[in-house]
């Protein structure tokens, strides 16, 4: 009998040295990836009509490197991906126009007058607007966007494969 | 002219591949250990930037809670990242005017909050009240005579929240933990 509780309690302990590490190597793994994500570069999904004829409606997943912008060499024309200052858990992408000290002009609501208005941007922020500043909602709406806010610069598209490559400029 | 026989060559290369050969177990344990301390740098960086991180204030701009030679505080960043920031924290944020610099300051308001405040209190009373927009909080100083805060810069968007304050550490003798009121 008690030879019997022995012999279960042994394989117990090995089976769960076995998940044990199993758990830490998979924890591991996480931690590269995660390191990985944020610091190196990462797939993401995105879709809606702001930047076309950029980027599709229906949604692109594009390749996004996340060192640029901590070294500062984020510049305008660049596509990135910016959390959302008005809901901190959605992240946008839009192309920059301008950097800090840049003087900007930009058209206030196309589709309704031609009326245009032109600022400066102050020190660190950037103004962002989407390709289609139609169906946009940008900097001219949200403001220029502070710098920290920026969390990496699109380079490549990966998804869907017609539209893999480079983005034009 | 030396020519170089069939002997000599290859006792040459044998003395290269013994030298490899012995070398070998020092670089596999080179690698290990490099390897050991890469992941403990992840495990360690992951813990800084998911659970808790430490932080050095310093400046004029958070007295009384805050010291103006520098005090070590603890950061916990769980409260930020779901969203339980509310009036009274004391909260690391990135500075909307230098992304690479991170500052200390209490919140004032959350979003939807009307946020009262003294415009110039050192030259006069005058008040102004603001409704925090929609995915902004207000940050202030706790020394309202000499900080610079949402009342020169504007609310600022949530997101440039890294952490809650939650206990000073060093010197000992400011060792105390950080509430919702100003002490």
């Amino acid at each position: 009998m008690r030879a019997q509780f022995f012999q279960f309690t042994q394989r117990w302990k090995s089976t769960a040295k076995e998940a044990m590490d199993h758990t830490i190597l998979f924890a591991k793994f996480l931690c590269l990836l995660h390191v990985t994500n944020n610091y190196l570069c990462s797939p993401t999904l995105v879709y809606g009509p702001s930047m076309l004829p950029t980027l599709n409606l229906t949604g692109d997943v594009l390749l996004v490197e996340k060192m640029s912008h901590l070294l500062g060499m984020v510049g305008p024309g660049d596509v990135v991906l910016v959390r959302s200052p008005e809901n901190p858990r959605k992240t946008i992408t839009k192309r920059i126009v301008g950097m800090e000290g840049d003087k900007v002009t930009f058209l206030v609501d196309p589709n309704h007058s031609d009326r245009s208005h032109s600022l400066v941007v102050p020190k660190g922020h950037v103004w962002i607007q989407g390709d289609n500043i139609y169906a946009s909602k940008d900097s001219r709406h949200l403001g220029p966007i502070p710098y920290g806010l920026i969390l990496g610069k699109v380079f490549c598209r990966v998804w869907p494969p017609e539209g893999f490559g480079l983005l034009e400029q | 002219m030396h020519i170089r026989g069939e002997g000599e060559g290859e006792g040459e290369g044998e003395g290269e591949m013994q030298t490899l050969r012995q070398l070998t177990p020092y670089v596999k344990e080179a690698l290990q250990q490099t390897l050991r301390v890469t992941k403990f740098f992840c495990f360690l960086h992951v813990t800084n930037t998911y659970i808790c991180t430490f932080a050095w204030g310093m400046g004029p701009s958070m007295l009384p809670t805050i010291n103006l030679y520098g005090n070590l505080l603890l950061a916990e960043r769980i409260s930020t990242r779901l969203g339980k920031v509310g009036p009274g924290d004391v909260v690391l944020v990135r500075s909307p005017e230098n992304p690479r610099q991170i500052v200390t300051k209490r919140v004032k308001g959350g979003e939807g909050d009307s946020v009262t405040y003294l415009v110039n209190p050192k030259n006069s009373d005058e008040e102004k009240t603001v409704i925090v927009p929609k995915g902004h909080v207000w940050i202030e100083g706790d020394n309202k005579y000499n900080t610079k805060d949402s009342r020169k810069f504007g609310p600022i968007p949530y997101a440039l929240l890294q952490g809650r304050v939650f206990c000073v550490l060093w010197p000992p003798e400011d060792f105390k933990s950080i509430g919702k009121d100003i002490q």
